[in-house]
């Protein structure tokens, strides 16, 4: 059964970790949790637990791991913003599968998302044909967290219509449920908290209330750290998107990936990497995502109409269509690029360099 | 046991407490201490020679934040400094001792001393070129490690600053001393610096015992580092060894100090971050309420959001006190330390971002609290480097109230020897530039009657009272004059606009200061990322160029200006064509903008002339742009030579052909006329188009035309007139001198009633 899964959830793949981490517990476990804080923080961030060393499931900000635990500490729900590829998702479950021991309780926000899928909907047949009950009456991953005092997961929260993000602020001020049709309130157990996640390029398909941003403990989860640390998911990604979508191009090479994650991490951030000079950013976000989705259109074009290397022609095609989004703007900030940065790269960078001002014309 | 060691055995010692410096903790249970031993005679680490200056240190009428600086009297100015502020034990005790009228004196090496062994290790350091980490460094950096901080500072403050009584500061501070005397001793350049200060202040208590305290009434608050070495270390030292000590010639006076200062010298003794919140720090203690501290840093976090327009509620106050706990309690603490307060106040009221909240924290950990003193007790570095440099710089004589002026050639005199007197009059003109840039109102510079003059300079100088005053709080900027305006010139770059950087850049120029240059150069290339208009860059342009050509007199490395100015020129060559849309009030000024970038370009040959010249092509040949600037632009090629006689008529045709609304037709001809008046004079054809469209207009149109035609000519001298009236009479076949004499002579009356009726003539929105 477990072999035709496509991808277990945390707490079964790291089942012996958290199994070691609760054995071995020294500090006081809060409320509804398995583990005390610190040992969440190991479970997330790696370290030794007795013998059994702990794998690191999130590398690099630690301080702001530890400041999503202390807001689950304080029964605050806490809400996780970045970009696309900043592993919110994944900080999510594994913070979950620690204190619950249990990743499952998630609601993916959708542009469909309903109030009922909130709170709780009805097993229409049964209020029919017996009216409202508790047997009736089909509970919400919240509405069970909160019965079990437990942590909720709601996905991409700003992707859900106003409506239903509404629907979470009284649940995460009132901390209860109550539904009139039983006359009855739920109220929560002790352990009940809530993590969502937001994507920051969202921002445009629902803005999030200020209300309910009132609500959570932001945390922004930034860009990979480093050069070296964003090529590596970039690689890796490359090589499990080929596998499945048949391009028929050779991966890129280290030296194409170090380029794109150049132009990309400069443009992002506004400097270059030495930090020496400061340059002009884009419109665009110009995430780790579109990076791979740059290369691996690269490795379209190459395999379909090329030899199946990516080529200096590829890249600047790919890189025009990134970088230059809407206006003439960011037209003007590639050329910018090219002529004070790229240019002045030397040999390496010079043919892409001219095929990408030839293209920028 | 703990700091307060009492020696053992039979010989009875000092009562000694180990204190970390500038420690809101270690001031608060000092005066315990001193309650407790009450001591007839207290020493203090610190140069003993400034014994002399405690008692105006303890005057209730000094707010510290405040200083004791001592400076040598010879070049190059070397300075140590001791700052004070309400929260360092040193000071407590000092306030102690003046409350409980106990006797207090400095215990350590002389500052003559202190100077003199400096001066030694920086000549010995030119030689050794720059070492690994030292032990102690290394030791404090895994201290940072191990607390699972990451920065010693918050190891710090969870450890001594949250001590929850005196025994514990105490024997935290003495384990500290102790352990890092084990691991760093024998193996550090300052051991034997360190070895001779201990044995100069057992020299102090032995002075001391001499004079009949005995050592049970001695209390001796010092550095934890010196616990040890004083009560277990070995024999005081002897006036033969004092001798044999460097020493170089020193001043010495109390200053007033500030929070920023304090903040900006990070590092043990000499300063901390966040001063302001150490003294919240200090507030909690003496309250009695150790979490009062954080509360009120919150509080005050928000209190300035709210202040500046950001809503804050209390209950993003409250989770956020609730986070730092819990932040707290993750690392075993029992407060939070400032580390914890900010992060949760990022999360809580920053909405994750700290660039939201930078400037309430900025505010609420460093403050702009400056110390203050009573009259006449300053006598600073700076005012003595003023008056030895217009000593130097033969000034002297112009410390009148009187005003007098100085007239400067800054050029290299060739007829003197030394190369100082070669460039006496530079060196003043530095000198006066510094004093202006750091609005001291000594000397005014005037206008000098030759126009770009670059090697003279006429300045007015007198002397007030004020410039005494504005010498004296110019000390919170800097030692010396220079340090001072290099200083000042760095503060102004931090919120200007490019132009205003630009401006810096000149004025470091100005006042011989490269490094101010070089950073200003920086801050430019940062800041110029985000310029936008092209006026603003033109500006900037021309700023630097002044600067590249005429910067040489004064001896300057202007070479790092070269890649700024290019990308300049290149972001300017790229937003021109679509700026040049614009209505006419604009254009004027982009016009000003237009010819400032192409003096630019003509005067440096490094920049991509040819993008210029691409640009400029488009707008004289772009129909949808502010006509005046076409015909600006059209002007500068024709200048150039980038158009014949034959392009030049068919554009002026095509320009002025019948269609086009008059006022349009005639603005162009008004940027035409902008640039050099000869090179349109001298081609026929262009008057003779002209004179064609003139014909083609009938009696409405004409009228509109006139007044813009008149706006144009207005600037010609009535030699280039006569010119066109040449000109013009070739074309009419006529006497050049009639036609001249109408255009030059004085308007008639019929004629003048005529143009008074062209003002009922409705030009609509023109």
């Amino acid at each position: 059964m477990e072999q035709n899964m496509q991808r277990l959830p945390a707490e079964q793949l790291f089942q012996k970790e958290i199994e070691t981490l609760i054995a071995n517990e020294k500090y006081p476990v809060p409320a509804g949790w398995k583990m005390s804080p610190r040992s969440v923080f190991t479970y997330i961030c790696g370290g030794k637990s007795g013998d059994v060393e702990i794998t690191p499931k999130y590398i690099g900000h630690e301080r702001l791991v530890e400041i999503a635990i202390s807001t689950l500490v304080t029964d605050r729900a806490l809400l996780l913003i970045g970009e696309p590829g900043t592993a919110k998702s994944w900080l999510s479950e594994h913070l979950t599968a620690a204190i619950n021991g249990d990743s499952t309780r998630v609601i993916q926000g959708t542009a469909g998302t309903t109030e009922e899928q909130i709170r709780y909907s009805w097993n229409y047949a049964m209020l029919i044909a017996n009216g409202p009950s508790r047997e009736a009456m089909i509970p919400s991953p919240i509405y069970r967290a909160m019965e079990q005092g437990m942590i909720a997961r709601v996905e991409e929260i700003s992707r859900c219509a106003s409506e239903v993000q509404d629907a979470l602020i009284s649940i995460l001020s009132e901390k209860r449920i109550s539904v009139p049709e039983l006359g009855v309130e739920i109220p929560a157990r002790k352990g009940f908290s809530v993590i969502a996640t937001a994507n920051t390029r969202d921002k445009g398909v629902n803005e999030m209330s200020a209300a309910l941003k009132r609500r959570f403990n932001i945390v922004v989860l930034p860009a990979p750290d480093s050069l070296e640390a964003e090529m590596d998911i970039v690689e890796t990604r490359i090589k499990q998107l080929s596998g499945s979508l048949d391009l028929n191009a050779r991966l890129p090479e280290e030296e194409v990936v170090r380029k794109v994650c150049t132009i990309f991490r400069e443009l992002r951030k506004g400097a270059t990497l030495d930090g020496k000079q400061k340059l002009k950013p884009t419109s665009g976000v110009l995430s780790t995502a579109e990076a791979i989705s740059l290369l691996a259109n690269s490795m379209a074009l190459a395999g379909s109409f090329g030899d199946g290397n990516i080529t200096d022609r590829d890249l600047a095609a790919g890189l025009q269509g990134a970088v230059v989004k809407e206006d003439n703007k960011d037209g003007r900030t590639w050329e910018e690029y090219l002529e004070n940065i790229m240019k002045k790269r030397g040999s390496k960078w010079l043919s892409l360099y001219q095929e990408c001002k030839e293209l920028n014309r | 046991m703990g700091g307060r060691v009492k020696d053992k055995g039979e010989k009875k010692g000092p009562h000694v407490f180990g204190i970390r410096h500038l420690s809101p903790a270690g001031a608060y249970y000092v005066r315990r201490f001193l309650d407790e031993v009450s001591p007839e005679l207290l020493l203090i680490e610190g140069p003993s020679d400034f014994t002399e200056l405690i008692q105006d240190l303890g005057d209730p009428k000094v707010k510290p934040p405040v200083a004791v600086m001592a400076y040598t009297e010879e070049l190059p100015i070397r300075t140590i400094l001791y700052p004070f502020a309400v929260y360092s034990p040193e000071y407590q005790a000092i306030c102690w001792a003046r409350e409980h009228g106990c006797e207090c004196r400095f215990c350590d090496l002389p500052s003559q001393v202190f100077l003199g062994i400096e001066e030694q290790k920086r000549a010995r350091k030119c030689q050794k070129p720059m070492e690994e980490e030292s032990p102690t460094a290394h030791v404090y950096r895994r201290l940072g490690e191990c607390s699972g901080d990451g920065d010693q500072e918050t190891f710090w403050e969870r450890t001594l600053e949250h001590a929850l009584d005196e025994k514990g500061y105490e024997r935290g501070a003495a384990e500290f001393g102790r352990s890092l005397r084990e691991l760093s001793m024998g193996y550090e350049e300052d051991d034997a610096e360190n070895l001779v200060r201990e044995a100069y202040m057992r020299r102090v208590i032995a002075q001391a015992g001499k004079e009949g305290f005995s050592p049970d009434k001695i209390a001796v608050v010092t550095g934890a580092f010196h616990v040890e070495g004083l009560l277990l270390g070995g024999k005081p030292m002897t006036e033969k060894e004092l001798k044999k000590l460097p020493s170089l010639e020193v001043n010495k006076t109390l200053m007033p100090y500030s929070y920023f200062r304090l903040s900006e010298r990070a590092g043990y003794g000499a300063g901390n971050r966040a001063p302001a919140y150490y003294e919240l720090l200090w507030d909690g203690l003496c309250r009695e309420m150790p979490d009062y501290t954080g509360r009120r840093y919150l509080a005050a976090l928000a209190a300035y959001q709210r202040e500046h327009g950001n809503m804050v509620s209390s209950a993003e106050i409250i989770e956020a006190v609730r986070l730092a706990g819990s932040l707290a309690e993750l690392h075993g603490a029992h407060l939070p330390a400032l580390r914890d307060l900010r992060d949760a106040a990022i999360t809580c009221m920053g909405h994750g971002s700290f660039s939201e909240i930078a400037l309430a924290v900025a505010d609420t950990e460093i403050g702009t609290k400056i110390g203050s003193l009573p009259e006449g007790v300053s006598q600073t570095s700076i005012q003595s480097d003023f008056y030895r440099q217009l000593k130097e710089l033969r000034l002297e004589k112009y410390k009148s109230v009187s005003s007098q002026e100085l007239s400067l050639d800054l050029r290299e005199k060739l007829t003197v020897k030394s190369e100082r007197a070669a460039f006496l009059d530079l060196e003043r003109s530095f000198f006066l530039h510094r004093l202006k840039v750091l609005g001291i109102s000594f000397a005014t510079p005037q206008a000098v009657r030759q126009e770009r003059a670059t090697w003279a300079e006429q300045w007015l100088l007198r002397w007030t009272p004020e410039a005494e005053m504005q010498i004296v709080e110019a000390v919170l900027k800097g030692d010396t004059v220079e340090q001072a305006a290099s200083f000042e010139l760095r503060e102004r770059t931090t919120n200007a606009g490019i132009s205003g950087i630009a401006e810096v850049i000149e004025e470091a120029c100005n006042c011989g200061m490269p490094t101010s240059m070089e950073y200003a150069t920086n801050a430019l290339q940062s800041t110029a990322v985000s310029a936008v208009s092209v006026t603003e860059i033109a500006e900037t342009a021309g700023r630097l160029s002044v600067v590249l050509r005429y910067g040489d007199i004064r001896r300057l490395d202007r070479e790092p200006l070269v890649p700024i100015l290019s990308q300049l020129f290149l972001r300017a060559c790229l937003i021109l064509v679509g700026e040049c849309v614009c209505d006419d009030s604009a254009a004027k000024l982009l016009a000003q903008s237009m010819t400032t970038l192409h003096q630019v370009s003509i005067n440096h040959d490094f920049l991509d002339g040819e993008r210029w010249l691409k640009a400029l092509t488009e707008i004289a040949t772009r129909d949808d742009l502010n006509t005046r600037l076409s015909g600006l632009a059209a002007a500068i090629l024709l200048e150039m030579g980038q158009i014949d006689s034959q392009d030049l008529g068919r554009e002026v045709e095509r320009r002025l052909s019948k269609g086009i609304p008059a006022e349009l037709g005639a603005g162009w001809f008004e940027g035409l006329s902008m640039k050099n008046h000869y090179a349109l004079i001298g081609r026929l054809t262009l008057w003779e188009k002209l004179s064609e469209y003139l014909d083609t207009l009938d009696n409405e149109e004409f009228k509109r035309a006139l007044v813009f035609l008149r706006r144009a000519f207005a600037d010609f001298t009535s030699e280039e007139k006569n010119q066109i009236a040449e000109n013009m009479g070739e074309i009419w076949q006529v006497n050049p001198a009639q036609v001249s004499e109408v255009l030059n002579g004085p308007v008639s009356d019929e004629e003048l009633s005529m143009l008074s009726g062209l003002d009922d003539f409705d030009f609509g929105d023109i």
